[in-house]
Protein backbone atom coordinates (compact mmCIF):
# COMPACT_ATOMS: atom_id res chain seq x y z
CA UNK A 1 0.00 0.00 0.00
CA UNK A 2 1.32 3.43 -0.85
CA UNK A 3 2.31 5.33 2.25
CA UNK A 4 0.16 8.30 1.41
CA UNK A 5 -2.84 6.03 0.89
CA UNK A 6 -2.01 4.27 4.12
CA UNK A 7 -1.91 7.56 6.01
CA UNK A 8 -5.20 8.69 4.56
CA UNK A 9 -6.69 5.32 5.39
CA UNK A 10 -5.36 5.43 8.95
CA UNK A 11 -6.55 8.98 9.49
CA UNK A 12 -9.98 8.15 8.12
CA UNK A 13 -10.16 5.03 10.22
CA UNK A 14 -9.15 6.91 13.34
CA UNK A 15 -11.56 9.74 12.65
CA UNK A 16 -14.34 7.28 11.93
CA UNK A 17 -13.61 5.37 15.06
CA UNK A 18 -13.59 8.49 17.16
CA UNK A 19 -16.80 9.81 15.74
CA UNK A 20 -18.69 6.55 15.73
CA UNK A 21 -17.49 4.14 18.38
CA UNK A 22 -19.27 0.83 18.38
CA UNK A 23 -20.47 -1.02 21.43
CA UNK A 24 -19.73 -4.71 21.69
CA UNK A 25 -22.31 -7.16 23.04
CA UNK A 26 -20.29 -7.19 26.24
CA UNK A 27 -21.07 -3.50 26.60
CA UNK A 28 -17.43 -2.43 26.11
CA UNK A 29 -15.95 -0.34 23.38
CA UNK A 30 -13.18 -1.51 21.04
CA UNK A 31 -12.67 -5.25 21.36
CA UNK A 32 -8.88 -5.40 21.46
CA UNK A 33 -8.39 -2.67 24.03
CA UNK A 34 -10.19 -4.81 26.61
CA UNK A 35 -6.85 -6.15 27.75
CA UNK A 36 -5.33 -2.79 28.41
CA UNK A 37 -4.14 -2.16 31.95
CA UNK A 38 -3.62 1.55 31.32
CA UNK A 39 -3.97 3.85 28.33
CA UNK A 40 -0.57 5.55 28.58
CA UNK A 41 2.97 4.39 29.12
CA UNK A 42 5.94 6.69 29.66
CA UNK A 43 9.24 4.87 29.45
CA UNK A 44 12.20 6.76 30.85
CA UNK A 45 15.63 5.45 30.01
CA UNK A 46 17.46 6.57 33.14
CA UNK A 47 20.55 6.10 31.07
CA UNK A 48 24.20 7.03 30.80
CA UNK A 49 25.31 4.06 32.90
CA UNK A 50 24.11 3.99 36.51
CA UNK A 51 25.90 1.68 38.92
CA UNK A 52 23.65 -0.17 41.33
CA UNK A 53 26.25 0.30 44.09
CA UNK A 54 25.70 4.06 43.82
CA UNK A 55 21.96 4.01 43.14
CA UNK A 56 20.27 1.14 44.99
CA UNK A 57 22.95 0.21 47.52
CA UNK A 58 23.61 3.86 48.35
CA UNK A 59 27.31 3.42 49.15
CA UNK A 60 27.76 7.20 49.12
CA UNK A 61 24.40 7.94 50.70
CA UNK A 62 21.12 8.29 48.87
CA UNK A 63 21.83 10.14 45.63
CA UNK A 64 18.25 9.58 44.43
CA UNK A 65 16.12 10.88 47.31
CA UNK A 66 13.07 11.59 45.11
CA UNK A 67 12.93 7.97 43.95
CA UNK A 68 14.31 5.92 46.81
CA UNK A 69 14.04 5.85 50.58
CA UNK A 70 17.30 6.29 52.46
CA UNK A 71 19.43 8.93 54.11
CA UNK A 72 20.27 11.67 51.65
CA UNK A 73 23.90 11.81 50.57
CA UNK A 74 26.08 14.58 51.93
CA UNK A 75 29.16 13.74 49.87
CA UNK A 76 31.53 16.63 49.12
CA UNK A 77 30.93 18.42 45.87
CA UNK A 78 27.32 17.46 45.25
CA UNK A 79 24.76 20.15 44.62
CA UNK A 80 21.88 20.84 46.92
CA UNK A 81 18.75 20.61 44.83
CA UNK A 82 15.29 21.73 45.91
CA UNK A 83 13.18 19.10 47.63
CA UNK A 84 11.44 16.56 45.44
CA UNK A 85 8.83 18.02 43.11
CA UNK A 86 6.56 15.09 43.97
CA UNK A 87 4.99 14.79 47.44
CA UNK A 88 5.89 11.13 48.00
CA UNK A 89 9.00 9.08 47.34
CA UNK A 90 8.43 7.37 44.00
CA UNK A 91 9.43 3.95 45.31
CA UNK A 92 6.30 4.04 47.46
CA UNK A 93 4.09 4.48 44.39
CA UNK A 94 5.21 1.44 42.48
CA UNK A 95 7.19 -1.76 42.15
CA UNK A 96 10.96 -1.68 42.44
CA UNK A 97 13.15 -4.35 40.89
CA UNK A 98 16.38 -3.51 42.74
CA UNK A 99 18.38 -6.25 41.03
CA UNK A 100 17.37 -6.01 37.41
CA UNK A 101 19.83 -7.29 34.83
CA UNK A 102 21.20 -6.32 31.45
CA UNK A 103 22.33 -9.85 30.84
CA UNK A 104 23.87 -10.01 27.44
CA UNK A 105 25.75 -8.07 24.78
CA UNK A 106 28.11 -5.11 24.93
CA UNK A 107 27.49 -2.56 27.71
CA UNK A 108 27.45 0.37 25.30
CA UNK A 109 24.95 3.21 25.55
CA UNK A 110 23.46 2.67 22.12
CA UNK A 111 23.38 -1.10 22.60
CA UNK A 112 21.54 -0.60 25.87
CA UNK A 113 19.03 1.77 24.31
CA UNK A 114 18.46 -0.63 21.43
CA UNK A 115 17.84 -3.57 23.75
CA UNK A 116 15.42 -1.56 25.89
CA UNK A 117 13.43 -0.46 22.83
CA UNK A 118 13.46 -3.71 20.85
CA UNK A 119 13.44 -6.31 23.62
CA UNK A 120 16.28 -8.16 21.88
CA UNK A 121 19.91 -8.27 23.04
CA UNK A 122 22.49 -6.92 20.62
CA UNK A 123 25.91 -8.19 19.73
CA UNK A 124 29.12 -6.46 18.72
CA UNK A 125 27.91 -6.27 15.12
CA UNK A 126 25.31 -3.60 15.89
CA UNK A 127 25.14 -1.23 12.92
CA UNK A 128 25.24 2.37 14.12
CA UNK A 129 24.36 3.73 10.70
CA UNK A 130 21.12 1.86 10.26
CA UNK A 131 17.82 1.49 12.04
CA UNK A 132 17.67 -1.44 14.47
CA UNK A 133 17.41 -4.95 13.13
CA UNK A 134 14.34 -5.90 15.17
CA UNK A 135 11.05 -4.01 15.57
CA UNK A 136 10.89 -1.33 18.22
CA UNK A 137 8.18 -1.01 20.82
CA UNK A 138 6.80 1.90 18.76
CA UNK A 139 6.24 -0.31 15.73
CA UNK A 140 4.61 -3.07 17.77
CA UNK A 141 2.30 -0.46 19.24
CA UNK A 142 1.42 1.33 16.00
CA UNK A 143 1.02 -1.88 14.02
CA UNK A 144 -0.86 -4.02 16.53
CA UNK A 145 -2.80 -1.57 18.64
CA UNK A 146 -6.51 -1.53 17.95
CA UNK A 147 -8.08 0.79 17.05
CA UNK A 148 -5.36 2.14 14.77
CA UNK A 149 -3.75 5.33 15.90
CA UNK A 150 -1.31 7.71 14.23
CA UNK A 151 2.31 8.45 15.11
CA UNK A 152 1.21 11.47 17.11
CA UNK A 153 0.53 8.95 19.88
CA UNK A 154 4.07 7.57 19.92
CA UNK A 155 7.14 9.70 20.69
CA UNK A 156 10.84 9.07 21.03
CA UNK A 157 12.40 12.04 22.81
CA UNK A 158 16.17 11.66 22.63
CA UNK A 159 18.73 13.90 24.28
CA UNK A 160 21.36 13.09 21.67
CA UNK A 161 21.82 12.76 17.92
CA UNK A 162 24.33 10.37 16.36
CA UNK A 163 22.63 6.98 16.01
CA UNK A 164 19.84 7.69 18.52
CA UNK A 165 17.28 9.23 16.11
CA UNK A 166 17.22 5.88 14.26
CA UNK A 167 15.57 4.16 17.22
CA UNK A 168 12.08 5.31 16.21
CA UNK A 169 11.65 2.38 13.82
CA UNK A 170 13.48 -0.71 12.62
CA UNK A 171 14.39 -2.20 9.28
CA UNK A 172 12.53 -5.41 10.08
CA UNK A 173 10.35 -6.66 7.19
CA UNK A 174 6.70 -5.88 7.74
CA UNK A 175 7.43 -3.09 10.23
CA UNK A 176 9.58 -0.01 9.58
CA UNK A 177 8.88 3.68 9.03
CA UNK A 178 5.19 3.19 8.36
CA UNK A 179 4.83 2.27 12.05
CA UNK A 180 7.56 4.57 13.36
CA UNK A 181 7.30 7.00 16.24
CA UNK A 182 7.75 10.72 16.02
CA UNK A 183 11.35 11.30 16.95
CA UNK A 184 12.48 14.62 18.36
CA UNK A 185 15.79 15.67 19.86
CA UNK A 186 14.46 18.86 21.44
CA UNK A 187 17.67 20.15 22.96
CA UNK A 188 19.01 20.33 19.39
CA UNK A 189 15.93 21.25 17.40
CA UNK A 190 14.89 23.95 19.83
CA UNK A 191 18.29 25.43 20.62
CA UNK A 192 18.73 29.18 20.05
CA UNK A 193 20.81 28.92 16.84
CA UNK A 194 18.14 26.82 15.16
CA UNK A 195 15.35 28.90 16.65
CA UNK A 196 16.88 31.96 14.96
CA UNK A 197 16.74 30.18 11.62
CA UNK A 198 13.47 28.28 11.96
CA UNK A 199 11.51 30.34 14.44
CA UNK A 200 9.90 32.74 11.96
CA UNK A 201 7.87 30.64 9.51
CA UNK A 202 5.48 32.12 6.99
CA UNK A 203 2.19 32.07 8.88
CA UNK A 204 -0.43 30.67 6.53
CA UNK A 205 -3.97 30.57 7.87
CA UNK A 206 -5.96 27.38 7.58
CA UNK A 207 -7.99 28.63 4.60
CA UNK A 208 -4.75 29.72 2.94
CA UNK A 209 -3.25 26.28 3.48
CA UNK A 210 -6.29 24.84 1.75
CA UNK A 211 -5.65 27.05 -1.27
CA UNK A 212 -2.01 25.93 -1.30
CA UNK A 213 -3.15 22.31 -1.07
CA UNK A 214 -5.44 22.81 -4.06
CA UNK A 215 -2.57 24.11 -6.20
CA UNK A 216 -0.22 21.41 -4.90
CA UNK A 217 -2.72 18.66 -5.63
CA UNK A 218 -3.04 19.93 -9.17
CA UNK A 219 0.75 19.93 -9.59
CA UNK A 220 1.10 16.46 -8.08
CA UNK A 221 -1.66 15.03 -10.21
CA UNK A 222 0.18 16.17 -13.34
CA UNK A 223 3.46 14.73 -12.13
CA UNK A 224 2.02 11.35 -11.32
CA UNK A 225 4.76 10.05 -8.98
CA UNK A 226 4.41 9.91 -5.21
CA UNK A 227 7.50 11.56 -3.72
CA UNK A 228 6.73 10.03 -0.36
CA UNK A 229 7.60 6.60 -1.66
CA UNK A 230 11.20 7.69 -1.97
CA UNK A 231 11.24 9.66 1.24
CA UNK A 232 12.86 7.86 4.12
CA UNK A 233 11.34 8.31 7.55
CA UNK A 234 7.99 8.62 9.18
CA UNK A 235 5.27 10.84 7.76
CA UNK A 236 2.49 12.33 9.85
CA UNK A 237 -1.02 12.91 8.61
CA UNK A 238 -1.68 16.49 7.53
CA UNK A 239 -3.68 17.24 10.68
CA UNK A 240 -1.03 15.77 12.96
CA UNK A 241 1.74 17.58 11.09
CA UNK A 242 -0.13 20.85 11.53
CA UNK A 243 -0.39 20.30 15.28
CA UNK A 244 3.26 19.26 15.62
CA UNK A 245 4.40 22.26 13.58
CA UNK A 246 2.38 24.57 15.83
CA UNK A 247 3.86 22.86 18.88
CA UNK A 248 7.43 23.39 17.65
CA UNK A 249 6.63 27.02 16.89
CA UNK A 250 5.20 27.41 20.38
CA UNK A 251 8.41 26.00 21.85
CA UNK A 252 10.46 28.50 19.84
CA UNK A 253 8.27 31.30 21.09
CA UNK A 254 8.52 30.13 24.70
CA UNK A 255 12.29 29.82 24.40
CA UNK A 256 12.67 33.25 22.85
CA UNK A 257 10.49 34.85 25.51
CA UNK A 258 12.49 33.28 28.37
CA UNK A 259 9.74 30.97 29.56
CA UNK A 260 12.11 28.00 29.58
CA UNK A 261 14.84 29.70 31.58
CA UNK A 262 14.02 27.86 34.80
CA UNK A 263 13.73 24.27 33.62
CA UNK A 264 11.60 22.09 35.89
CA UNK A 265 11.65 24.89 38.45
CA UNK A 266 15.44 24.85 38.80
CA UNK A 267 17.76 27.84 38.43
CA UNK A 268 19.03 28.07 34.85
CA UNK A 269 22.59 27.15 35.90
CA UNK A 270 21.27 23.82 37.24
CA UNK A 271 19.70 22.79 33.94
CA UNK A 272 21.72 20.17 32.13
CA UNK A 273 20.84 18.32 28.93
CA UNK A 274 18.81 15.72 30.84
CA UNK A 275 16.75 18.34 32.66
CA UNK A 276 15.89 20.08 29.39
CA UNK A 277 15.08 16.81 27.67
CA UNK A 278 12.60 15.94 30.42
CA UNK A 279 11.22 19.47 30.24
CA UNK A 280 10.42 19.06 26.54
CA UNK A 281 9.03 15.56 27.12
CA UNK A 282 6.67 17.17 29.60
CA UNK A 283 5.65 19.75 27.00
CA UNK A 284 4.87 16.92 24.57
CA UNK A 285 2.81 15.20 27.25
CA UNK A 286 0.85 18.40 27.91
CA UNK A 287 0.20 18.98 24.22
CA UNK A 288 -0.43 15.47 22.88
CA UNK A 289 -1.11 13.16 25.86
CA UNK A 290 0.66 10.39 23.91
CA UNK A 291 -0.15 6.77 24.62
CA UNK A 292 3.50 5.80 24.37
CA UNK A 293 6.41 8.12 25.04
CA UNK A 294 10.03 7.15 25.51
CA UNK A 295 12.50 9.71 26.85
CA UNK A 296 16.12 9.30 27.85
CA UNK A 297 18.75 10.92 30.02
CA UNK A 298 22.50 10.27 29.76
CA UNK A 299 24.34 13.02 31.62
CA UNK A 300 25.50 10.63 34.36
CA UNK A 301 27.99 9.35 31.80
CA UNK A 302 30.24 12.18 33.00
CA UNK A 303 31.41 9.38 35.31
CA UNK A 304 34.17 8.41 32.88
CA UNK A 305 36.04 11.61 33.69
CA UNK A 306 34.40 13.09 36.76
CA UNK A 307 32.81 10.95 39.42
CA UNK A 308 31.52 13.94 41.37
CA UNK A 309 29.67 15.24 38.32
CA UNK A 310 28.22 11.74 37.95
CA UNK A 311 26.77 12.05 41.45
CA UNK A 312 25.47 15.55 40.73
CA UNK A 313 23.82 14.41 37.50
CA UNK A 314 22.36 11.35 39.21
CA UNK A 315 20.66 13.69 41.66
CA UNK A 316 19.35 15.80 38.77
CA UNK A 317 18.04 12.75 36.93
CA UNK A 318 16.29 11.69 40.13
CA UNK A 319 14.75 15.15 40.49
CA UNK A 320 13.71 15.17 36.81
CA UNK A 321 11.78 11.88 36.91
CA UNK A 322 9.97 12.98 40.07
CA UNK A 323 8.97 16.16 38.23
CA UNK A 324 7.89 14.08 35.24
CA UNK A 325 5.71 11.80 37.37
CA UNK A 326 4.21 14.79 39.11
CA UNK A 327 3.40 16.37 35.74
CA UNK A 328 1.79 13.16 34.52
CA UNK A 329 -0.37 13.03 37.62
CA UNK A 330 -1.56 16.58 37.01
CA UNK A 331 -2.26 16.12 33.28
CA UNK A 332 -5.92 15.51 32.45
CA UNK A 333 -6.26 12.30 30.47
CA UNK A 334 -3.03 10.84 31.82
CA UNK A 335 -3.39 11.15 35.58
CA UNK A 336 -4.22 7.78 37.18
CA UNK A 337 -4.09 6.16 33.73
CA UNK A 338 -0.34 6.08 33.08
CA UNK A 339 2.49 3.73 33.92
CA UNK A 340 5.97 5.23 34.22
CA UNK A 341 8.90 2.85 33.75
CA UNK A 342 12.42 3.86 34.72
CA UNK A 343 15.52 1.82 33.93
CA UNK A 344 19.20 2.50 33.25
CA UNK A 345 20.42 1.02 29.95
CA UNK A 346 23.33 -0.65 31.78
CA UNK A 347 25.46 -0.20 34.88
CA UNK A 348 29.14 0.58 35.39
CA UNK A 349 32.22 -1.40 36.31
CA UNK A 350 33.10 -2.33 39.86
CA UNK A 351 36.62 -0.98 39.49
CA UNK A 352 37.50 2.64 38.83
CA UNK A 353 39.61 3.95 36.00
CA UNK A 354 42.61 6.22 36.58
CA UNK A 355 40.96 9.61 35.94
CA UNK A 356 40.67 11.55 39.20
CA UNK A 357 38.37 14.55 39.67
CA UNK A 358 38.87 17.65 41.84
CA UNK A 359 37.49 15.84 44.88
CA UNK A 360 39.94 12.97 44.50
CA UNK A 361 37.35 10.53 43.20
CA UNK A 362 38.20 8.23 40.32
CA UNK A 363 36.07 7.80 37.24
CA UNK A 364 34.30 4.57 36.35
CA UNK A 365 33.81 3.05 32.87
CA UNK A 366 31.40 0.37 31.66
CA UNK A 367 33.21 -2.41 29.88
CA UNK A 368 31.02 -5.42 30.50
CA UNK A 369 32.14 -6.72 33.90
CA UNK A 370 29.39 -8.38 36.02
CA UNK A 371 28.71 -5.14 37.94
CA UNK A 372 28.06 -3.23 34.72
CA UNK A 373 25.15 -5.61 34.06
CA UNK A 374 23.50 -4.87 37.41
CA UNK A 375 20.76 -2.28 37.13
CA UNK A 376 17.35 -1.51 38.64
CA UNK A 377 13.87 -0.80 37.34
CA UNK A 378 11.13 1.16 39.02
CA UNK A 379 7.60 0.92 37.63
CA UNK A 380 4.92 3.31 38.83
CA UNK A 381 1.23 3.25 38.04
CA UNK A 382 -2.33 3.76 39.15
CA UNK A 383 -3.82 2.47 42.36
CA UNK A 384 -5.43 -0.90 41.82
CA UNK A 385 -3.29 -1.68 38.77
CA UNK A 386 0.35 -1.50 39.87
CA UNK A 387 1.64 -2.85 43.18
CA UNK A 388 2.75 -0.10 45.52
CA UNK A 389 5.80 -0.04 47.73
CA UNK A 390 6.86 -3.50 46.58
CA UNK A 391 10.41 -4.76 46.04
CA UNK A 392 10.86 -7.76 43.79
CA UNK A 393 14.16 -9.63 43.73
CA UNK A 394 17.39 -9.58 45.72
CA UNK A 395 21.09 -9.73 44.93
CA UNK A 396 20.97 -13.47 45.45
CA UNK A 397 17.76 -13.81 43.49
CA UNK A 398 17.70 -11.14 40.79
CA UNK A 399 14.37 -10.73 39.03
CA UNK A 400 13.73 -9.09 35.69
CA UNK A 401 15.93 -8.10 32.79
CA UNK A 402 15.99 -5.45 30.12
CA UNK A 403 14.38 -7.60 27.44
CA UNK A 404 11.30 -7.97 29.64
CA UNK A 405 10.33 -4.33 29.27
CA UNK A 406 9.03 -4.43 25.68
CA UNK A 407 6.66 -7.34 26.45
CA UNK A 408 5.59 -5.55 29.61
CA UNK A 409 4.79 -2.31 27.78
CA UNK A 410 2.89 -4.32 25.15
CA UNK A 411 0.93 -6.04 27.90
CA UNK A 412 0.15 -2.76 29.66
CA UNK A 413 -1.27 -1.34 26.41
CA UNK A 414 -3.03 -4.57 25.53
CA UNK A 415 -1.43 -5.70 22.27
CA UNK A 416 1.17 -8.21 23.49
CA UNK A 417 -0.78 -11.19 22.20
CA UNK A 418 -0.82 -9.71 18.70
CA UNK A 419 2.98 -9.68 18.41
CA UNK A 420 4.14 -12.59 16.23
CA UNK A 421 5.75 -15.36 18.24
CA UNK A 422 9.49 -15.71 18.05
CA UNK A 423 10.28 -12.00 17.90
CA UNK A 424 10.61 -11.44 21.65
CA UNK A 425 12.44 -13.56 24.20
CA UNK A 426 11.51 -11.61 27.32
CA UNK A 427 8.45 -12.05 29.53
CA UNK A 428 5.79 -9.79 30.96
CA UNK A 429 6.77 -8.57 34.42
CA UNK A 430 3.55 -9.77 36.00
CA UNK A 431 4.93 -9.04 39.48
CA UNK A 432 3.97 -5.40 38.98
CA UNK A 433 0.25 -6.10 38.80
CA UNK A 434 -2.08 -5.99 41.75
CA UNK B 1 49.96 21.02 -75.83
CA UNK B 2 51.54 18.71 -73.27
CA UNK B 3 52.92 21.77 -71.46
CA UNK B 4 49.48 23.39 -71.39
CA UNK B 5 47.95 20.27 -69.86
CA UNK B 6 50.62 20.09 -67.14
CA UNK B 7 50.01 23.75 -66.25
CA UNK B 8 46.26 23.21 -66.21
CA UNK B 9 46.54 20.28 -63.75
CA UNK B 10 48.96 22.26 -61.64
CA UNK B 11 46.50 25.15 -61.42
CA UNK B 12 43.51 22.93 -60.72
CA UNK B 13 43.97 22.85 -56.92
CA UNK B 14 44.42 26.61 -56.93
CA UNK B 15 41.15 26.92 -58.76
CA UNK B 16 39.31 25.14 -55.92
CA UNK B 17 41.37 26.81 -53.24
CA UNK B 18 40.42 30.22 -54.50
CA UNK B 19 36.67 29.69 -53.96
CA UNK B 20 34.58 31.41 -51.24
CA UNK B 21 36.57 30.92 -48.00
CA UNK B 22 33.31 30.73 -45.97
CA UNK B 23 32.47 27.41 -47.60
CA UNK B 24 35.62 25.80 -46.23
CA UNK B 25 35.14 26.70 -42.56
CA UNK B 26 34.02 23.62 -40.67
CA UNK B 27 32.76 24.09 -37.10
CA UNK B 28 32.55 20.97 -34.97
CA UNK B 29 30.26 21.85 -32.03
CA UNK B 30 27.00 20.81 -30.42
CA UNK B 31 23.82 22.37 -31.68
CA UNK B 32 22.08 24.71 -29.27
CA UNK B 33 19.22 22.84 -27.63
CA UNK B 34 16.81 23.53 -24.80
CA UNK B 35 17.79 21.74 -21.55
CA UNK B 36 14.28 21.46 -20.24
CA UNK B 37 13.20 18.14 -18.92
CA UNK B 38 9.65 16.98 -18.97
CA UNK B 39 8.09 15.93 -15.68
CA UNK B 40 7.84 12.28 -16.69
CA UNK B 41 11.61 12.07 -17.16
CA UNK B 42 12.39 13.10 -13.60
CA UNK B 43 13.22 9.91 -11.78
CA UNK B 44 15.96 10.82 -9.34
CA UNK B 45 14.85 12.11 -5.95
CA UNK B 46 16.90 14.94 -4.49
CA UNK B 47 18.73 14.20 -1.25
CA UNK B 48 17.38 16.22 1.66
CA UNK B 49 20.18 18.73 1.93
CA UNK B 50 20.52 18.93 -1.83
CA UNK B 51 16.83 19.75 -1.86
CA UNK B 52 17.15 22.46 0.76
CA UNK B 53 20.16 23.99 -0.99
CA UNK B 54 18.09 24.22 -4.16
CA UNK B 55 15.17 25.83 -2.34
CA UNK B 56 17.63 28.39 -1.02
CA UNK B 57 19.10 29.01 -4.46
CA UNK B 58 15.65 29.31 -6.06
CA UNK B 59 14.37 31.74 -3.46
CA UNK B 60 17.46 33.80 -2.75
CA UNK B 61 19.43 33.42 -5.95
CA UNK B 62 22.64 32.45 -4.20
CA UNK B 63 24.43 29.61 -2.48
CA UNK B 64 23.53 28.67 1.04
CA UNK B 65 26.37 29.26 3.53
CA UNK B 66 28.14 26.40 5.27
CA UNK B 67 27.00 27.63 8.68
CA UNK B 68 23.38 27.59 7.55
CA UNK B 69 23.86 24.10 6.15
CA UNK B 70 25.28 22.96 9.49
CA UNK B 71 22.23 24.29 11.30
CA UNK B 72 19.92 22.62 8.81
CA UNK B 73 21.72 19.29 9.17
CA UNK B 74 21.05 19.42 12.90
CA UNK B 75 17.42 20.37 12.34
CA UNK B 76 16.99 17.53 9.85
CA UNK B 77 18.46 14.98 12.21
CA UNK B 78 16.59 16.24 15.24
CA UNK B 79 13.09 15.64 13.86
CA UNK B 80 11.87 12.28 12.61
CA UNK B 81 9.32 13.58 10.11
CA UNK B 82 11.57 14.84 7.31
CA UNK B 83 8.67 16.20 5.32
CA UNK B 84 7.61 18.30 8.29
CA UNK B 85 11.06 19.72 8.98
CA UNK B 86 11.44 20.47 5.26
CA UNK B 87 8.14 22.30 5.37
CA UNK B 88 9.25 24.33 8.40
CA UNK B 89 12.49 25.29 6.65
CA UNK B 90 10.66 26.31 3.47
CA UNK B 91 8.17 28.43 5.39
CA UNK B 92 11.00 30.23 7.14
CA UNK B 93 12.77 30.91 3.85
CA UNK B 94 9.55 32.15 2.30
CA UNK B 95 9.07 34.53 5.21
CA UNK B 96 12.47 36.12 4.72
CA UNK B 97 12.40 39.67 3.32
CA UNK B 98 15.27 38.62 1.04
CA UNK B 99 13.23 35.92 -0.71
CA UNK B 100 12.67 36.71 -4.38
CA UNK B 101 8.91 36.39 -4.60
CA UNK B 102 6.98 38.56 -7.07
CA UNK B 103 4.27 40.81 -5.70
CA UNK B 104 0.63 40.00 -6.24
CA UNK B 105 0.35 43.01 -8.60
CA UNK B 106 3.28 41.76 -10.68
CA UNK B 107 1.71 38.34 -10.96
CA UNK B 108 -1.72 39.61 -11.93
CA UNK B 109 -0.27 42.10 -14.39
CA UNK B 110 0.89 39.20 -16.57
CA UNK B 111 -0.36 35.87 -15.22
CA UNK B 112 0.81 33.86 -18.21
CA UNK B 113 4.37 35.10 -17.83
CA UNK B 114 4.26 34.46 -14.08
CA UNK B 115 3.22 30.86 -14.70
CA UNK B 116 5.91 30.28 -17.31
CA UNK B 117 8.57 31.84 -15.08
CA UNK B 118 7.46 29.79 -12.08
CA UNK B 119 7.57 26.50 -13.98
CA UNK B 120 10.99 27.34 -15.36
CA UNK B 121 12.27 28.43 -11.97
CA UNK B 122 11.16 25.40 -9.99
CA UNK B 123 10.63 22.62 -12.53
CA UNK B 124 13.21 23.70 -15.13
CA UNK B 125 10.63 23.29 -17.87
CA UNK B 126 7.83 25.19 -19.53
CA UNK B 127 4.26 24.40 -18.57
CA UNK B 128 2.19 22.59 -21.15
CA UNK B 129 -0.97 24.21 -22.46
CA UNK B 130 -3.21 22.41 -19.98
CA UNK B 131 -1.05 23.35 -16.96
CA UNK B 132 -0.97 26.95 -18.11
CA UNK B 133 -4.71 27.08 -18.64
CA UNK B 134 -5.60 25.39 -15.36
CA UNK B 135 -3.26 27.43 -13.15
CA UNK B 136 -4.28 30.63 -14.86
CA UNK B 137 -7.88 29.75 -14.06
CA UNK B 138 -7.03 29.21 -10.41
CA UNK B 139 -5.25 32.55 -10.13
CA UNK B 140 -7.91 34.51 -11.98
CA UNK B 141 -10.69 32.83 -10.01
CA UNK B 142 -9.23 33.54 -6.58
CA UNK B 143 -8.03 37.00 -5.68
CA UNK B 144 -6.62 35.67 -2.38
CA UNK B 145 -4.26 33.26 -4.10
CA UNK B 146 -0.99 35.16 -3.83
CA UNK B 147 2.45 34.35 -5.31
CA UNK B 148 3.83 33.17 -1.95
CA UNK B 149 1.16 30.49 -1.79
CA UNK B 150 1.90 29.35 -5.33
CA UNK B 151 5.64 29.29 -4.62
CA UNK B 152 4.93 27.32 -1.45
CA UNK B 153 2.82 24.83 -3.43
CA UNK B 154 5.58 24.36 -6.03
CA UNK B 155 8.31 23.97 -3.40
CA UNK B 156 6.31 21.32 -1.55
CA UNK B 157 5.12 19.49 -4.64
CA UNK B 158 6.26 16.01 -5.68
CA UNK B 159 7.91 17.13 -8.93
CA UNK B 160 10.18 19.55 -7.07
CA UNK B 161 11.57 16.59 -5.07
CA UNK B 162 13.01 15.09 -8.27
CA UNK B 163 15.72 15.79 -10.81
Amino acid sequence: MKRRSFLKHTAALTAGTLSAPYVLPSGRLFAKTMNRKVNHVVFCLFAGGVRNIDAIHQDLGNLMPSMLTGVKSTADGITTLPTSPHPTILEQEGTLFPEFRYKDGPTGHYNGHTVALTGVYTDTGLNLRANPEFPTIFEYYLKHNSPSVTSKNAWWVSNALGPYPALNYSRYPGYGAMYGANHIAPTYLLNPAIADMLGQPKPFQFHEEEKVAKVRNFLNKNFGKDALLDNVGIVNTEDDARQIRAFIQDMYTKGQSGLLNNPLGLPSNQGNNDIYNILFAEEIIKEFQPELLVVNMTDVDACHQNFTNYMVNLQKADYAVAHLWNLIQSTPGMADDTVLIMVPEHGRNLDSNTVRDNFGRFGVDHTGDPTSREIFSLILGPQGVINKNLKVGTANNPVGETIDLVPTVANLLGFDLDIPTGLLNGRVLNEIYV
Amino acid sequence: MKKILIISFALLPLLFACGDPQENVYLYEVNTVDVEQSGVDKNNPKADLEFISLVYADLFGGTVSQSDIDVMIIAFTALGDKQLITDIIIRNMLNSPQANVPSDAQMRNDIEKFIEDTYLKFYIREPNAYEKWELQGMIEGDSELIPEMIYYAFLTSDEYRYF
